[in-house]
């Protein structure tokens, strides 16, 4: 033994470890509508595409969703180069998530999709609504009462993902913390507190995801499961 | 590209594929133990964390806090919180060990969640009826929760194992000797990163997609014997 726990030295870095959260959650953010957006065109082709690309999708989910997240953003990062694109950490941690989400989302975007049932769009015509309108008060809130709860699930598990921007060198939480590390050696410290951090994060993402999704979508999420 | 073609008997030979194949076990193992070990002691959570006794509430606090902090620190981070615990208690300097332990914790906690949640998805109900004949508890989980539940556990238990899989990726961080380490090695060798990275990448869906299919098939099995 003969370790003492010293916090105040790491304490200093407090702010600098805080302005680092705030990367972090800036790339889960951009990742996550990224992987929306991506994964919304996806989902749109395997619902109404034609087989071909159906089965493209297909291949694309099956490898994204099966091979670690890490390697390929090492794959970005570092076979690009040869064919001549050179990405800056940032980007290439940016593109790795995003297309790994997007393979992800698709999944669930897609179960949303086969959530609406024909009937009540049949209903909605009938009662003569334009197609806005159909959107708006039908599709919407059904999609949203079966896709908010994965879809904010999801956004946590990115939330914790971003910690391997870290490896490539981008100074969001993790990547700071390592500076310091490198700086005071006061590692358990160091890791504990940024662990804490992320705990606090991700509280924070779940009880306002939960609030909005129970007042807007009246979808049941429990903070504490 | 030619350069690249030119590359791959050199990078084929068969001391790496050894190497890669070492490295591939070292990966299935790290998750297989993490899962044993997290189906075991997650079901034990779940199962402590549904009993309604006022003398077990510490316990139930105790999991209730374990599942919630360890769910929400990324893995990376606990990786390297455990790695250097470990240097000052000094039990053990293996980096094979000190991952298999954080994955076996990661794993409980991930694990309890998901046999918890398929306990509750049996309707209260069932419980009354149990309460009425006059079973325990322990009986009342033997008899009428778990062969229901099961059900809904397993698929989203495959969906965490392949997610585990991928998750010891990380291990490379602190130097354990999985697949993304040999590929960085081999890398470092001088090997082009498009082959090296590009071979592990088939090589992790080869280890996941089997598992990924199996899951699928018991989700649909299960799906219409419930209906």
């Amino acid at each position: 033994m003969g370790y003492t726990l010293v916090y105040t030295q790491v304490l200093e870095f407090l702010p600098y470890l805080i302005k680092g959260a705030w990367i972090s959650l800036q790339i889960a953010i951009l990742a996550f509508f990224g992987g929306m957006f991506f994964g919304l065109i996806l989902a749109t082709i395997r619902t109404f595409g034609s087989k071909i690309s159906n089965n493209l999708v297909i291949c694309y989910v099956t490898f994204f969703t099966n091979t670690p997240q890490l390697v390929q953003i090492y794959f970005l990062f570092f076979a690009l180069p040869e064919f001549g694109i050179l990405l800056s950490p940032y980007i290439a941690v940016l593109l790795g998530m995003t297309l790994n989400a997007a393979a992800y989302l698709c999944e669930i975007q897609r179960a949303g999709f086969l959530s609406i049932r024909q009937n009540e769009l049949d209903a909605a015509k009938t009662l003569n609504f334009t197609l806005l309108q159909q959107v708006k008060y039908v599709i919407l809130p059904h999609i949203m009462k079966v896709l908010f709860p994965p879809l904010s699930n999801h956004y946590i598990i990115m939330t914790l993902g971003t910690s391997m921007a870290a490896i490539f060198g981008v100074e969001e939480l993790t990547g700071r913390a390592f500076n310091i590390n490198s700086e005071t050696f006061r590692s358990v410290e160091i890791f504990s507190i940024t662990a804490l951090i992320y705990i606090v994060i991700t509280f924070i993402a779940t009880f306002l995801l939960a609030i909005i999704g129970r007042y807007f979508f009246k979808a049941k999420i429990r903070i504490i499961q | 590209m030619e350069r690249l073609i030119e590359e791959i008997p050199n990078f084929f030979t068969i001391w790496n594929v050894i190497f890669l194949a070492k490295a591939m076990g070292v990966t299935f193992l790290l998750t297989a133990i993490g899962c044993i070990v997290g189906f075991s002691v997650g079901g034990l959570l779940a199962i402590f964390r549904k009993t309604k006794t006022i003398l077990l509430l510490p316990i139930r606090i105790f999991i209730v806090l374990y599942t919630e902090i360890f769910r929400r620190i990324p893995f990376l981070v606990s990786l390297l919180l455990f790695f250097y615990v470990f240097q000052i208690i000094k039990i053990s300097d293996d980096l094979f060990l000190i991952a298999t332990i954080t994955v076996c914790v990661i794993a409980t906690a991930y694990i309890g969640e998901i046999i918890r949640s398929g306990i509750e998805s049996i309707n209260q109900t069932q419980w009354d009826a149990a309460a009425a004949m006059n079973f325990t508890y322990y009986q009342t989980l033997k008899e009428i929760i778990f062969p229901q539940a099961w059900k809904v556990i397993l698929p989203p238990a495959f969906g965490f194992f392949i997610m585990f899989i991928k998750d010891t990726a990380l291990a490379s961080q602190i130097g354990v000797m999985e697949l993304t380490f040999a590929a960085k090695v081999l890398n470092n060798k001088g090997f082009s990163p498009l082959l090296s990275f590009g071979t592990i990448l088939i090589l992790y869906f080869i280890l996941s997609f089997p598992l990924d299919r199996f899951g699928k098939y018991m989700e649909k099995k299960l799906a219409s014997n419930r209906n």
